[in-house]
This record gives C-alpha cells, sequence and structure tokens, in this order.
C-alpha cells in the first residue's frame, strides 16, 4: 500500500464517511479558548449559550489554568438573544466584568451568536473606553472547523490585535508557537523540556503562544528573530504570518518533533546549526543517548521482547508522527497502521517523507474518527496500539493485547507533567510500555484462594 | 442571627415564595453555567442500550459527551461498550445551505455502521437556529433503517438543563407500546438520567432492588439508566411506577399516569427509617403487597436497631448543617433535612441556590407538601461573580455562620471545613454507600461516628489551600 494515499473504505459498500462521524477532535470554538487560557492575567468570556462553558472548562484544564487565578464567563445566551440577538446582554455581561483585574478579556463566540449576526467586535471596541483591560473578541463558532482551526483562528486574532511591530528585535532570540496542540496529557512539560533546551543552548524564548503567557510577552513576539513551531497540527499558519510580517524565520520546519532518539538529535541539531550551537547540541544529544541508554540498562524495560510486533498510532499528528521512527527504531516494532486525527498537506507530505525514509508502508488513515479507526484495526490486527483509552474500548474484541495509552488518557492522571520531547520523554513512553506489558500480563484469576 | 454576610433567612416556603415572585433569582449573567438542554437530553438518551445518539451539530457538542459520557464514564465506571457519539460535523457551508440532507445520509451511515435498535437525532444551536428540520428527517429517515428513528430539539440555548432531562424522558415515551398484558406485581423505576448506571457503584439502586426483591416486587425498567429498548416497548405493562429520585422521575411518572393511566407512587427519596418506610408501602400498597412490605420493613428496622438509637441519642437537640453543594445535591439535602429532623436534630440548610429551587419548583412543592420545610441561609457567596462550587466566600460565609450555632454537626461534603464536626456525605467514596434505604442508615450512621469520634484530628492544609488558597497567593 502506498503511504498515504491509502484512505481505501474498509468496507467497499459502506456509505460515504462524510455525513457521520464520530470525531476525535473538538471544535474551533474550543481550540480558540485553549489559545486565549494560555493567556496568564486574562480572562475569557464565552459569548455562548451555557453548554458551551463545557468546553471552556476543559480547555481551561487542558492549560492548568487555576481557578484562583483565572476567571471564565458566559453570557448564557437563550432563546430571546437567539431571537433578537444578543449585543446586549454580551455589552451587560462585560460590564458585570468590567471590576476585574487582568490585563486583558478574550470574549469568543459560539455557533449560535455568529449565525445570528451578533457584532463581537463592534460591542468590544465600543466598550474599550469603559475598561481597563484589553478587549479581545475571536471569532470562532464550532462550524468553523476543528480545534485546530480554532488555535490557528485565535492565534491570527492575537498576532493581529495585540502585537507591537514596532519593538526592536531580540538577537537569536525564538517566538514559540502551538505548544498547546498536542495530545500528550502533560503537554506543558513538552514545552518546558523545549524551553530548558533553548537555555541551555542560550537562546532566549520571546514568547510562548500560547501557555502562562503574559500579555506583553504577545505584544513582544514580534521582536523574536525566530520561531519554533511545537505542534504538526496547528501554529504553522501563525509562523507563515510571523514570517511575512516581521521576518521572523522559522527554524526546525518540516522536520518531525523531538520524540525518539533520531528525532531528538535531528531536531537539537537543526537548532545547533541555526543558532550556532553546534557543539552544545551534539554534548546534548551524547549525554541525552547515555542516560537514556544507561537508565535502560538499568530498569531493563520489557519493551525489548517486542520486536517487530505489528502496531498502530492512533494520535494527533505532533505525537503521532514522530512516535513512527520512535516505534520502528527505538522499540522495533512495525507500525502497519498510522491513524492520525487531522489531515492538513504540510503534516501529510512530513508523514510521507517519514514513511519513505523508514522504507515503512503502513495502511495511513488521515482524519480519522472512531469508527474508521476501529474498522483499520479489525484490519490490520495490530498486537499494540499506542493511542488513547478510547482505543481500549474501541479495541474491545478485536484481540489487541496491548493498548498503550500515550494520548488523551481518560482512565490515567498524571500530577507530575511528563514530557514526550527529549530524552526523558524517551524513558516516559518506555514506561508506558512498561506499564501496559505488566497489565497485559497481570493474572486476572486466581487458581486457588490462599489459607491465610 | 446578626450576620452581614446573610442575604436570606427564612424557610424553604418562605424562599420559594421569594423565587416565584423572581425576587431572589440571580442577576448576574456571567455567573454560575450549569449545562445546557443539549447535554443533558444526551445524558438521558445514552441511558438506551444500543442506541445512536446522532448529533446533529458540529464537532464540539459531541466531543464533550463522547470523552466524558461515552469514554471515561460509560466505559470505564458504568460497565458499557464503546458506544458511538455519532455526528454530522456541520460546517460552515451546512449552516449557509442546511443540512437536512446530510443528516438523512448520516442516519443512513448511522444505521449501517452502528446496527443500533434505535436512532436518535439531536439537534444543536446551529441546526436549531437554521431550523433544520430534525423531525421530519426523523420520520423519513425511519422508512429507510431498520430501527426506530426519533429526533429530539434540545438546541442548547432552547431550555435550561431540566428542559433537557424532561423532553428526553418524554420522547422515550413514544417508544412505549400499547399494553398487551399487564406484568403483575412488576414496575419501573423512573428518572435515572446520568445513562447508565455505573455497575461498580450502582448503590442507591441496588438497595431500592434489594428491598422490593425482598417483598416480591419485579423491575421491568430502570429509565432511562442502562434499559434496552425492548423494555421501554413494554413500559405501560407494568402496574406501577416509581422513581429512585422524586425529582427526577415526577415529570415522567405524571406524563405516563396522564397520557397511559399508568398510576405512579409519589414518595422521596428513602433516606431514613420514615421516608424508606414510605417509599416501600408507597410501592408495596398499590401492589397488594403492604403485608408483605411491613415484614421486610420490620425484619429490616431489627437490623438497623442499633444504628437508630445511636443516630437519635447522637442528633437529638443539635443543629445539623446541611448544605448544598454539588455531592450531594439540593433534594438529596432535604431529605437529609428531614432525616436529621427524625432523629430530633434541627436541620438549617445552607445555600440551596435560588436557581436549583426555580429550576425543581414542583419537586419542592411535593417535598413541602410532606410537611419538610427546614429552615435555610443564603449568603452573600452563593451570589458572587464565578463559579460557586469551592468559592472562598461561601466558605468563610459557612465557618463563621456554624460558629453562631451551639452544638452543630456539619453534613456536606469534605470540601469544607466549618469548626464543627463534618459528616462527609460526598457520592463520591464508594466506601459508604449506598445512603438509601436502610443499608443507608447504617453507612449515614457509620459517617456521624467518624465525623464525631475524629472531630479533633486535624484538617488537611493541603486540600484548604487546594480549594480556598492559602492567602499567600
Amino acid at each position: 500500500m502506498v503511504p498515504g494515499n491509502s484512505e481505501e473504505p474498509v468496507a467497499p459498500k459502506s456509505p460515504s464517511p462524510e455525513s457521520c462521524n464520530d470525531p476525535y477532535l473538538r471544535c474551533a470554538f474550543h481550540g480558540a479558548a485553549l489559545t486565549a487560557l494560555g493567556v496568564a492575567g486574562s480572562a475569557l468570556l464565552a459569548h455562548s449559550p451555557q453548554g458551551c462553558e463545557y468546553l471552556v472548562n476543559n480547555a481551561f484544564a487542558t492549560q492548568e489554568c487555576d481557578y484562583m487565578e483565572t476567571m471564565t464567563l458566559c453570557t448564557k445566551l437563550c432563546v430571546d438573544e437567539i431571537v433578537h440577538g444578543g449585543e446586549d446582554i454580551l455589552a451587560r455581561t462585560i460590564r458585570e466584568v468590567k471590576g476585574l483585574k487582568i490585563s486583558a478579556l478574550f470574549v469568543i463566540s459560539a455557533c449560535g451568536p455568529e449565525i445570528v449576526g451578533d457584532d463581537i467586535v463592534a460591542v468590544c471596541e465600543s466598550l474599550q473606553p469603559e475598561v481597563k483591560f484589553r478587549l479581545v473578541p475571536i471569532a470562532s463558532p464550532g462550524f468553523r472547523g476543528s480545534q485546530y482551526d480554532g488555535i490557528d483562528i485565535a492565534l491570527d486574532t492575537m498576532l493581529k490585535k495585540l502585537v507591537d511591530g514596532s519593538a526592536g528585535k531580540v538577537p537569536g532570540s525564538v517566538c514559540l508557537i502551538a505548544p498547546h496542540a498536542n495530545a500528550n496529557p502533560t503537554w506543558p512539560a513538552d514545552l518546558a523540556w523545549v524551553k530548558q533546551t533553548l537555555a541551555r543552548m542560550g537562546i532566549p524564548v520571546v514568547a510562548t503562544l500560547t501557555h502562562k503567557t503574559p500579555l506583553s510577552e504577545v505584544v513582544n513576539a514580534a521582536s523574536a528573530e525566530t520561531s519554533l513551531v511545537l505542534s504538526h497540527d496547528a501554529g504553522q499558519k501563525a509562523a507563515n504570518f510571523l514570517s511575512a510580517t516581521y521576518g521572523i524565520e522559522q527554524v526546525c520546519r518540516e522536520i518531525p518533533l523531538p520524540i525518539g532518539m533520531t528525532n531528538t538529535q535531528r531536531w537539537l541539531a537543526a537548532l545547533g546549526e541555526r543558532f550556532d550551537r553546534q557543539k552544545t547540541a551534539e554534548e546534548m544529544v551524547a549525554e541525552g543517548e547515555r542516560m537514556v541508554t544507561t537508565t535502560c540498562r538499568r530498569k531493563w524495560p520489557m519493551g525489548r521482547f517486542l520486536y517487530r510486533t505489528p502496531a498502530a498510532i492512533v494520535a494527533d499528528a505532533t505525537v503521532g508522527i514522530p512516535l513512527v521512527r520512535f516505534v520502528t527504531e527505538e522499540m522495533e516494532m512495525t507500525p502497519e497502521l498510522v491513524a492520525l486525527y487531522s489531515s492538513q498537506r504540510p503534516m501529510r507530505d512530513l508523514l510521507e517523507r517519514e514513511l519513505n525514509s523508514l522504507g515503512l508502508t503502513p495502511k495511513v488513515m488521515y482524519g480519522t474518527d472512531v469508527y474508521r479507526t476501529r474498522q483499520g484495526l479489525r484490519e490490520v490486527s495490530p498486537r499494540v496500539v499506542f493511542g488513547s483509552t478510547i482505543e481500549r474500548h474501541a479495541a474491545e474484541g478485536l484481540g489487541i493485547p496491548y493498548i498503550v495509552e500515550v494520548v488523551r488518557i481518560m482512565r490515567q492522571f498524571r500530577m507530575i507533567n511528563r514530557e514526550y520531547f527529549g530524552y526523558t520523554g524517551i524513558l516516559n513512553l518506555v514506561e508506558c510500555i512498561q506499564n501496559e506489558w505488566t497489565m497485559a500480563w497481570r493474572s486476572k484469576e486466581r487458581r486457588y484462594e490462599a489459607k491465610w | 442571627m446578626n450576620n452581614e454576610s446573610i442575604v436570606f433567612h427564612g424557610n424553604l416556603q418562605q424562599l420559594l415564595e421569594k423565587v416565584e415572585t423572581g425576587e431572589m433569582i440571580p442577576k448576574l449573567q456571567a455567573s454560575h453555567a450549569p449545562m445546557c438542554k443539549f447535554f443533558t437530553a444526551y445524558y438521558v438518551i445514552s441511558g438506551i442500550r444500543h442506541v445512536v445518539p446522532l448529533v446533529h451539530g458540529p464537532t464540539g457538542c459531541p466531543l464533550y459527551m463522547s470523552d466524558f459520557v461515552r469514554t471515561r464514564e460509560c466505559c470505564e465506571t458504568r460497565g458499557v461498550p464503546l458506544e458511538p457519539t455519532a455526528c454530522t460535523t456541520l460546517d460552515e457551508s451546512n449552516v449557509i445551505y442546511g443540512g437536512e440532507g446530510k443528516l438523512l445520509e448520516a442516519v443512513k451511515e448511522a444505521y449501517a455502521k452502528y446496527h443500533p435498535d434505535l436512532i436518535v437525532i439531536l439537534s444543536c444551536c446551529c441546526s436549531g437556529i437554521i431550523s433544520d428540520d430534525v423531525e421530519s428527517i426523523a420520520r423519513e429517515a425511519e422508512k429507510l433503517v431498520g430501527c426506530r428513528v426519533l429526533a429530539l430539539k434540545s438546541e442548547g440555548f432552547g431550555g435550561d438543563f431540566r428542559s433537557g432531562y424532561e423532553d428526553a424522558f418524554k420522547l422515550i415515551m413514544d417508544l412505549m407500546d400499547p399494553p398487551e398484558t399487564t406484568m403483575k406485581g412488576t414496575i419501573n423505576i423512573l428518572g435515572a438520567r446520568w445513562g447508565p448506571t455505573p455497575t461498580e457503584f450502582n448503590w442507591d439502586l441496588d438497595e431500592i432492588e434489594r428491598l422490593l426483591t425482598a417483598i416480591g416486587i419485579k423491575v421491568n425498567a430502570v429509565i432511562a439508566g442502562g434499559c434496552t429498548v425492548e423494555q421501554i416497548k413494554h413500559a405501560r405493562e407494568v402496574e406501577l411506577n416509581a422513581s429512585w429520585c422524586y425529582d427526577w422521575g415526577q415529570k415522567l411518572g405524571d406524563l405516563m399516569q396522564e397520557r397511559f393511566g399508568v398510576p405512579y407512587s409519589k414518595t422521596g427519596q428513602p433516606y431514613g427509617p420514615a421516608a424508606t418506610r414510605e417509599w416501600l408501602l408507597g410501592v408495596a400498597t398499590p401492589l397488594g403487597m403492604e403485608k408483605e412490605a411491613l415484614e421486610v420493613i420490620e425484619r429490616e428496622m431489627k437490623e438497623v436497631e442499633p444504628d437508630l438509637a445511636y443516630l437519635k441519642e447522637i442528633l437529638s437537640g443539635k443543629t445539623a448543617i446541611i448544605e448544598i453543594s454539588e455531592f450531594p445535591g439540593p433534594i438529596r439535602a432535604l431529605s437529609l433535612a428531614r432525616m436529621a429532623e427524625e432523629f430530633g436534630a434541627h436541620p438549617v440548610v445552607i445555600n440551596v441556590h435560588p436557581y436549583t429551587i426555580k429550576e425543581r419548583m414542583p419537586s419542592i412543592r411535593y417535598i413541602l407538601g410532606t410537611g419538610v420545610n427546614p429552615e435555610i441561609i443564603l449568603t452573600k457567596g452563593l451570589f458572587h461573580l464565578g463559579s460557586f462550587r469551592s468559592s472562598k466566600e461561601t466558605e468563610d460565609e459557612l465557618e463563621s455562620i456554624v460558629r453562631e450555632y451551639d452544638n452543630p454537626i456539619f453534613f456536606g461534603n469534605s470540601g469544607r471545613f466549618p469548626p464543627c464536626p463534618v459528616v462527609n456525605l460526598t457520592l463520591m467514596n464508594p466506601a459508604f454507600q449506598p445512603q438509601y434505604g436502610f443499608k443507608g442508615i447504617k453507612n449515614i450512621a457509620a459517617l456521624v461516628r467518624q465525623a464525631l469520634e475524629n472531630r479533633n484530628l486535624p484538617r488537611s492544609r493541603l486540600f484548604r489551600g487546594m480549594l480556598y488558597g492559602t492567602g499567600k497567593q
């Protein structure tokens, strides 16, 4: 099967997959909320019915916001506002919260008010003189697309409305983009690893778009010399905008994110080369690989027994694409199914290059949904799945012994954030495999009862 | 009581009157957002086995349900296989040109993919505003597939959380066939609304079923707590409907009585001996099984005699401060108030949100009709901006109110730190469940004992700091 060209219907007679989906991805409204909540010292006002507030709550948790610091609000639109318009209630709600000590209030509109034509930009403009914080309207109704589209919409609005292009450049600096478009359930650890790495190389971070980012950082984003997109699913449009508008060069473009030894080595080398820190990069690679190797020698991972076991990867592109090489090289398994939540062209091209480079020809599914994933698993019959709690349950009855939950984990909750990026990230992934191996072997029944 | 933080101090009847006249309704638009109509409708529908809830909307609405209800709850704790959360993924083009054609295709596709016993189309804000005729599409689609197809207009803006539950229950009535026979000594239990009941922690329902079985009463269906379409079809063949929670069962119970003539046993939640007796006799007497029920009650009362004696001894003359928060909810708290009074305590219910009263008028009126009219205190913090779940204001106010009572005991959950014994009645700790029935009496007695015997042990600075801050932030 040709990589990247393999979206053949599982059952030839099944109807078009266009009408009925069981999606993995949330909507654009959620993505915009996720992005806005990454701005520290701000609040978010959902101009929506009260149910959409739950998407905000989920974004709130994903961005690790603290309810002692960040407030989320909702206009709680009802029939009246849908019939007569909700601009008055939006204005009233903004006035209700004008005493908040915040730097910005992001006003995000959902499907209802966008369809009925509420002009949130006009409301925010007219009320701006009344409040001490910035009002930032973001029109990102759910029907505009997936959560990744919402992230791009929100980043676009922020960059266009908030960035001060007159600030001078910070030499050798970087702006980090879309760290939150990452299905690692504790993705802030990936961002932390990137920041530590950059700090060691002496590369200043001018802005992170977005996670615990002060508004002043967003305003100064144009002073970065380079940008680094930390997702294969979103953020590329923001990098393109920064490049076109402020001449900010994107680094580490078109290579997989640093998951696994080879990807990390390649990513660090690219950084080292761009910032003339080759020696530091080489040292980091040597130290990191030594640490991972010796740790594995001492901890004895059982994943080594899964040599060339057929595997499936069901994830976002950010984790899923780099996992292909990690699973193939480091873990010595054989990816036979790669199912990714999204389907943008640059991401497809990247995956195809990786598959060609590795000489792999798995079944590839872009923009998969739960039904298609299950059908894909049924067809391919992998023995190991790198995926989520959804696949653990969707794979029931398919005889798959190992479901390694690495993304969207709903059962386990990690109190300590764990990265997948970099060298400790490799160990974290190895640990996921180790635990799943143990669970699969755990006796489910007792042959007899103890006497004591 | 002279406490500046108090905005209402009276009884339940007086609060109800203030809510009815609009005097006591929170005005802050930004404050406290419970689930929307779509969510709650979805919850009820997902309690039917082999159903495809087909969401006619963009991906945001079903995704919450997919993650939270289907995967996390159903698969992880409710013993249910992963079922689809199908969606038409409405996009900008559908919003402009309409999505009815796509919906019809989606129904056919859903049937081909999932082989369900029932498909329920749920409309969202988008499809509601653009006026896609989901009901006509359902009728049309039903001719093309091998199962019933129903439609529920459940736009998030179209009502509050309660209307979603109630409209879904009403819709379920459309599945009920005219009775061909009468199932003697059989009832339906109504009002299960959070999807299928959990397999691991089916506490209160298990206790009800245990007592019913002891009397000799059978249950046809728990609607909609994991029932089948077949059970719903036969729901009119039972002799009686009862509810596991008066508040949630009453609408469906009343409607089935009105439309189908199936009598409905109106009783409150079985908290404590009197309410449990009422609940059981309320079911057994119309079925002609009063004698059997009285025998069971007598036997069970003997079992819990030491617990009853303990509760009477400990609670007599005390003030039971009962707070409504996430767990237990408002109706349970009022049931607890009744129980506390039964054991000689004076119940004071703190911070039952006026929104809650407004949404539960029929149930509150019923509770008042049974003679339960506890003292109620509402504080300023309840009306502050933002979430009222773990607010520092309401915690401070609670602590201050508790100090003004002699011998108070707090009935609520362990997220509160009042300076008195705390009876942890959260439903999130399976170690002391159920709270219903006679087993519930044992468990509540054990929780009261824990609270009193351990009252001098230090509380967690960690959890307190987590919930309310350390004061240094």
